[in-house]
Parts: structure tokens; C-alpha cells; sequence
């Protein structure tokens, strides 16, 4: 009996402005709220809204046969209040059919288990928190920034007391063994982990409207036959991508919302098949073989690594700097500054920071909100330089009273 | 395979005298060209001692009285004096009248008088228009002489010549755009020169900008048809590294060329004065010299900055390797720069750079940090953060480092050859 496990990616991060030297001492507010709303908006009318709307009515259709997980990170769920209850709302109506799961993962969708293991375990008690408020759910698996993920982290993540944790399957790893198999990491005992199909997800997240694809146009019916092909020989089929490849990543002109529409029903036309959540996925089946990843791998572009987020002198410095304040902004107990801190921690920044389209892709280029990584190096720089005064400022007088 | 090709190019500066300029364009594109095809360079002058191995060159300066009357026992009927006196009041469109008289007069003079001996000193200096048509009309009469397949020719000083040839003659006309008079004046610089370059562009058969961006201004500004553009990107010589140790504290900032509306000084130090409120240790340097070196003098000391800002005047290659090697950020704002090679000399130390978009080299430098040269704030930004910011200075080195690989002339010479290669298979 294979089933479709989907799990969907919600993010929104809070980019900084063009923050300039000249505003360092004058200015202490760091984000973009007026870019920030536009793009929540944006999204909201292109994806979050209409996807929500069908997922609802696909729910209902299929009266609890098909069902979905899913991942949304603290800073999009904080803006959905601020900015788009709309949406929020939209999303609690889902997870009251029963028929959702939502995912436990760092409330500021940060790259903190490479850097603080102490500030990984507060982000993701906090996002317990604020799932557990939003959506009266305690989430039982784990989902990494980006699929950031190696066996060292499974143990972390199992000690954490969850069920499963979800990963990429990289082809590297897996050497020719299938992803559709529940699998395990070396060091581990109980925990599973879900691994990506990344051809059956990518033919949706990035091949769906591709003109020059030998599938392209992809119907439904074509996709569902790829699905049960797997009849036989696997057990759950790991669909993960992000949310936006809804509307956004894929325009609603390319047939994404006909496709999602009629991709369950012709999946279920086939008696042996279900969709299951993360955590239905993960208690259904056994552990098959071990998945062995020493490196962190993750699911970003070819090398599926962490080359997009670190690795240059830009990334590297900000974000060693960054992290050297945890201490002292702890110790202020000044929620404001650690507000700004933490969401500074937000993997976006990096990724904004990333050279690497000069040699592959204009991938990172249309994500990016500034006109060169450069820039956003340069105003992140320069906030941080702020923030580290008013610490520095706010520990003084302290000190002049002892 | 093609047979060896005879290329006839046309160059002034030679040997070449300005950093980063045409000489220096010419001569790196010669010396890789010569295991490719056989180039006769006509040139002004040659200097004893100038010699590049397998290219041909000729100074008109060499042609003696006795080779000239025998040049000269049967001259050709010039066809852009009676054009100019013979058909309307100017030249060109642009050509004010004014100028129409005097121009005219110019190839009056020089076409109804004796020939002598070609001379010249300062290549730039002077009566140029008037050595610019005794160029011609010596090196028209000479050349008439030889063979060649292809002519090619260095800006407009030598555009007279490559097109008149090119008229007689019929060969393929590849006209190598290394600076148009736009780029020199700006917007309102329609003038004789202007209107050669215009007539230039129309006649060639092919056009070889040093950049897409200047290629677009041949399209927009001088309405060459964009199928004949294809654009060439400059290449540099290795250097062997000067050391030297620095003279004064602080970090230094450094501005070379021509110091002339072009080139945007007034934008380095409008951003100096953001940066020294800042960082008040910052020093400024200023090589070079032109029309707006006294004005920005007179700025910076209006400003109180005279003893941040050092001005020093036309630097020669030594002076410069040695500004280069005690630099800490290089800066070009060039309001229009068809290519800009000082860019990639600084790169070659190793110095971050920033420079404007509107410049070729902007093209080939990927990882350089640019501005738009009115953006004052950004530029004082990235001059700030560039001294500041260790991980932008290694990220900025390390991708120029990288495009540098590709900068060469032997690319260059093979794209040229290309670009001869395209003429020949029409035919």
C-alpha cells in the first residue's frame, strides 16, 4: 500500500533594508516592513490564499483520503498575524479538518544548529510554542532549515524526543537505492528519516512549466502514472517542495492549480495508493536500510550542500560575527535587541550574500531583494555594527553603577 | 583553413604613452595578432628602437623627401575634400558651419600644398585635425602601394585614411572603437568629429566596439546598424608587481585618468568628503590631469580637505605601479568609459575596486562592486564599506581575480580574427 506523503514549505523572511553606514547611530529599526508587506501580500494573492482554498476543497472531497504537511517557519507565521490574518486564518481552517500536519522546525528558519546548538534547541521550542497556539498541534517531526541535514543532527533531533526528521535524498548517498523506503541514520535508534524523491518533486517544483521539457505539458493523469509506477517496489513517495511553487514559482497561467486539482483524484483512482502526513507516513512503515550522511547536505541547487548560504568571506564573516553576539544579547534582556538579533539569524541573508550565480544560475539573482550580494552584505554589516553599539551602550552605564 | 590573412591597421598613439589608453589597446592587440596574420601597422611616428616582432610597422615620420616625391609623382583624387567643398556647407549634419569653413580649410591647405616630410610631436596636442589629414593623405598614397585583404583602423584619427581606402580599393573596412567623441563630450558633442565617426560608421563593414555598452552608444548615438557590431573586449599584459611602502597613514583611495568631465572626478570627491566625515584618516589620491584638475583642486580645498587629497599630476607607468601597489581602493566613476583597462590594472594588484556602469570593463569584472556615478551616497558607501569590510574586500579580489583569467589579448586577437573571419565567409 504506497502512499504520498506532501509536505510544503512556508517561508517569508524579514529582509533588512538598504541599511546604510550613514544611518548606523541614528536608526536602530532594521527591517524593510514596507518591502516585507508588499511581498507578503504579493504572495498571499498569488499562492497562499488560492492554494489554501483548493487544498480545503480537496480535503473535503476526498473525505480524509488526501492529506498534507506542513512546514511554516516562525517569521512567516508572525507576519501572517501582523500583516495577513487572511491567510493565517486560512491556514487554521486546514488544520481543523484533521486531515493536516504541521512541522516542528527553527522559528526563524535559521542555520543555527551549525553555530549554537543552544539557540537551535530555544528556536525550536519557541516555534513549538507558536504551533501549538495557532494550530493546537505538537508537532512529532522535524524538518531542518532547507533540509539542512546529517547524521549528527538526526541523533540531536532523536535525543529531542521526536518521531522523524526529513531530509533530502541525495543521489550521493543513496547510491542507487531508492528514497521511496523509509530509512534511518547510522548513529540513530528509533528516528526516521523521510527522504526526498527529487525527480517526482522537482517535475512539479521546477519542471512543471519549462517549455523545452520533454513532458512539458504536464497533465495529471501522466504525473499519477508515475506515481504508480512505484506500486511494488517502494512504500511512501516523499513529495517536498516549497508552498510558492503554487502560483508563485510556477504561475497560476501554467496549469499548476488545474494540476493540483486533478493530480489526487487520479492518484486515488488507483486502489492501493493513499496520501499520508509526515507522521502517518512515518509510523506506517519500517525502517529499511540506513541513510548515511556525514556532511550536511541539503536540498539547494545541484550540489545539495550548503554552498548557497556559507562558504564565501561575505557569508562567513557575517555570520561568525552575528552568532559572537549571542552572548552579550542575551544578557541585555532587551526583547527589542534580541527581536533583531534573532531574526537576523534568518538563513535568507546569507543566501542573499551567495556569488555563486557568477558561475551557475540566476536562481539566487531573482530571489534576491537587493541588487547585488555585495549589498546585502553591506547593509547587513552595517545593521549588525548598530545593534553591536547599542549593546555595547546599554552594557556601559552598567558598569559605571558597580 | 584560411590563407594567411594581410591585415593594413591604422594607429596613432605609437608607442603608446598614455596608461590604460589607445596606444596601449593598439600594441596589445598587435603583438597577439602577429602569429595569427600578417599586420602592417601605419602609424604618425616611429621611435628608433620600437620594434614588435612579426608586425610590420611604419612611421610615417620615416618616409623620407625622396620616397614622398616619388609617392606623390601621381596623386589620387581625395575624395572628402571635394565632397566637403563641393556638395553643401558641411560635412556632416552635425558639422556647424563654422567649423564647415574651417575644416575645408584645413584640407585646402593641406591637399593644395607642398607634401613634406610627416612630423609630429604631441600626438594630442596642437592642430590634430590638421595633422589628422596629413595623416591621411601621406599614408592613403603610401598604402595604394601595397597589398592587404582587410583594413583596420584605431578611432578616428585614422578613419580618413581606412575610409578612403576602402573606397578605392573595395576591401573590407573594420573600424576598432576604442572612444567615440560621445564618450570625450557627452551628450552635446555633435561636431566634425562626431560626423567623421558617423561617416565612418556607415562606410565600415564591420565594427569592433571595446564593449556591448559602447557598441550601443554606436547604435543610439550614431545609428551604425547593430548586425555589422561586434564587440571585442580589451586584454592586459601580465605586470611584474612593484613594492613599495606607503607613504602617509591611513587608507588610501585612489582616482586615475584623464581628469575631465568623462572620467566623473567631481563624483570622487563629492564621495571622499562623505567618506573623510566618517573616517577622517581616509587619504584621496587624484592622478592625472585635464581640463577639471584645477577646479577640483580649488573644490577639495573650499571643502577643508587639502591635506586628505593628493593630486599628482599625469603619471607614467612606473609612478602609477607604484600609486598601484601602496592603493587600498580604486576607483573609477567614469561617466562614459568604452572600456576602461586602468580598472583591470588595479584589479591586477589585487586593490577592490569599484566603477560605474556605464563603463565596459564593468562587462568583464563581475564581482567588482558598481555604482551609478550620480549615486554620491552608494559610491561613499561602498568606499566606506570596502575599507571596513574584510569579507567584501576578499569577495570583491577573489572574483576579479577570477574574470581576470579571461582578460587577455591573445582573446582578443582570436575574437578579431573572428570578426575578419565573419567578412569573408559573405563573400
Amino acid at each position: 500500500m504506497p502512499s504520498i506523503c506532501f509536505y510544503f514549505q512556508v517561508h517569508q523572511p524579514y529582509r533588512l533594508k538598504e541599511y546604510s553606514f550613514f544611518d548606523i547611530g541614528t536608526d536602530h529599526y532594521y527591517f524593510d516592513d514596507a518591502k516585507n508587506r508588499e511581498v507578503l501580500d504579493k504572495v498571499s494573492e498569488k499562492c497562499y490564499l488560492p492554494t489554501n482554498r483548493l487544498m480545503l476543497e480537496l480535503i473535503e472531497k476526498h473525505q480524509g483520503k488526501f492529506k498534507i504537511s506542513y512546514s511554516i517557519s516562525g517569521v512567516a507565521l508572525e507576519q501572517f498575524e501582523a500583516w495577513r490574518p487572511d491567510v493565517l486564518q486560512s491556514f487554521i481552517e486546514l488544520a481543523n479538518t484533521g486531515c493536516v500536519e504541521f512541522i516542528a522546525e527553527t522559528y526563524y528558519h535559521s542555520l543555527a544548529y551549525i553555530f549554537s546548538k543552544d539557540e537551535f534547541q530555544k528556536q525550536i521550542e519557541q516555534h513549538r510554542q507558536l504551533i501549538k497556539k495557532y494550530f493546537k498541534q505538537d508537532p512529532k517531526v522535524f524538518r531542518n532549515t532547507e533540509l539542512q541535514y546529517n547524521n549528527e543532527l538526526a541523533k540531536f533531533i532523536e535525543d529531542m524526543g521526536y518521531d522523524a526528521i526529513i531530509c533530502e535524498g541525495v543521489d550521493r548517498l543513496l547510491q542507487d537505492r531508492s528514497p521511496n523506503s523509509i530509512y534511518k541514520a547510522p548513529n540513530t535508534n528509533r528516528i526516521k528519516s523521510l527522504l526526498k524523491n527529487y525527480r517526482l518533486s522537482d517535475d512539479i517544483a521546477f519542471r512543471f512549466s519549462d517549455r523545452n521539457w520533454s513532458e512539458w505539458p504536464l497533465t495529471a493523469e501522466t504525473y499519477a502514472k508515475w506515481v504508480h509506477a512505484v506500486a511494488g517496489h517502494g512504500e511512501t513517495i516523499n513529495l517536498f517542495m516549497d508552498y510558492e511553487t503554487f502560483g508563485e514559482h510556477q504561475w497560476a497561467q501554467s496549469g499548476i492549480f488545474e494540476f493540483l486539482r486533478y493530480m489526487p483524484g487520479h492518484v486515488l483512482k488507483h486502489p492501493d495508493f493513499t496520501f499520508k502526513t509526515v507522521s502517518e507516513t512515518a509510523a506506517a512503515y519500517p525502517i529499511r536500510d540506513t541513510y548515511d550522511a556525514h556532511q550536511l547536505i541539503s536540498w539547494a541547487d545541484t550540489e545539495r550542500d550548503l554552498s548557497a548560504w556559507l562558504g564565501n568571506p561575505m557569508q562567513d564573516e557575517s555570520i561568525a560575527k552575528i552568532y559572537a553576539l549571542e552572548k552579550d544579547i542575551y544578557q541585555s534582556n532587551d526583547k527589542e535587541l534580541i527581536d533583531a538579533w534573532k531574526k537576523m539569524l534568518t538563513s535568507d541573508h546569507y543566501y542573499y550574500m551567495t556569488t555563486k550565480f557568477w558561475a551557475d544560475g540566476d536562481v539566487h539573482k531573482y530571489f534576491s531583494p537587493y541588487e547585488s550580494p555585495y549589498d546585502a552584505y553591506i547593509y547587513f554589516m552595517n545593521a549588525m555594527s548598530d545593534l553591536s553599539n547599542q549593546l555595547k551602550k546599554k552594557a556601559q552605564p552598567r558598569l559605571k553603577k558597580k | 583553413m584560411l590563407a594567411r590573412k594581410k591585415v593594413l591597421m591604422f594607429g596613432w598613439e605609437f608607442p603608446p604613452v598614455i596608461s590604460g589608453g589607445l596606444g596601449v589597446a593598439t600594441l596589445g592587440l598587435c603583438k597577439a595578432m602577429a602569429p595569427l596574420a600578417d599586420v602592417k601597422m601605419i602609424i604618425p611616428k616611429n621611435v628608433p628602437d620600437f620594434n614588435i616582432p612579426n608586425i610590420e610597422l611604419v612611421g610615417l615620420n620615416s618616409i623620407g623627401r625622396k620616397e614622398l616625391e616619388e609617392l606623390f609623382k601621381k596623386e589620387i583624387h581625395y575624395s572628402f575634400p571635394e565632397m566637403s567643398v563641393k556638395k553643401g556647407p558641411s560635412f556632416g549634419p552635425y558639422t556647424r558651419i563654422a567649423e564647415t569653413e574651417y575644416i575645408d580649410k584645413k584640407f585646402y591647405d593641406v591637399f593644395h600644398g607642398e607634401v613634406h616630410p610627416f612630423e609630429i610631436d604631441d600626438l594630442y596636442a596642437g592642430d590634430v585635425i590638421k595633422k589628422v589629414i596629413e595623416f591621411a593623405r601621406i599614408s592613403v598614397q603610401y598604402c595604394l602601394r601595397t597589398k592587404f585583404d582587410v583594413i583596420h583602423a584605431h578611432d578616428w584619427m585614422t578613419f580618413l585614411p581606412a575610409m578612403e581606402l576602402k573606397i578605392r580599393t573595395g576591401k573590407p573596412l573594420v573600424l576598432h572603437v576604442h572612444s567615440t567623441e560621445f564618450d570625450r563630450a557627452g551628450e552635446h558633442s555633435k561636431n566634425w568629429v562626431w560626423d567623421l565617426e558617423k561617416r565612418a560608421m556607415a562606410l565600415a563593414d564591420r565594427i569592433i566596439p571595446v564593449s556591448r555598452y559602447t557598441g550601443d552608444i554606436c547604435v543610439q548615438h550614431y545609428g551604425a546598424e547593430p548586425n555589422k557590431i561586434m564587440p571585442v573586449h580589451n586584454g592586459i599584459e601580465a605586470v611584474k608587481h612593484t613594492v613599495k611602502k606607503k607613504p602617509v597613514e591611513g587608507n588610501l583611495v585612489i582616482f586615475f585618468g584623464r581628469v575631465t568631465m568623462q572620467k566623473g572626478p567631481e563624483y570622487f570627491v563629492e564621495a571622499a568628503k562623505k567618506v573623510l566625515a566618517v573616517h577622517p584618516d581616509t587619504k584621496f589620491v587624484m592622478a592625472g590631469s585635464g581640463d577639471l584638475l584645477r577646479p577640483m583642486i580649488e573644490r577639495t580645498a573650499a571643502y577643508g580637505l587639502g591635506d586628505k587629497f593628493f593630486f599628482t599630476g599625469f603619471l607614467n607607468k612606473k609612478m602609477l605601479n607604484e600609486l598601484l601597489a601602496i592603493a587600498d581602493v580604486y576607483c573609477m566613476p567614469s561617466v562614459s568609459e568604452p572600456f576602461g583597462l586602468s580598472a583591470v590594472e588595479a584589479v591586477q594588484y589585487g586593490i577592490p575596486t569599484i566603477i560605474s556602469k556605464t563603463s565596459g570593463v564593468a562587462e568583464v569584472l563581475n564581482g567588482s562592486l558598481k555604482i551609478d556615478v550620480w549615486d554620491v551616497n552608494k559610491f561613499a558607501q561602498y568606499i566606506i564599506a570596502s575599507i571596513d569590510l574584510k569579507g567584501l574586500r576578499k569577495s570583491v579580489v577573489s572574483a576579479n581575480d577570477e574574470s581576470l583569467k579571461s582578460i587577455t589579448w591573445e582573446n582578443c586577437a582570436q575574437k578579431v580574427m573572428g570578426v575578419y573571419e565573419s567578412i569573408f565567409d559573405e563573400e
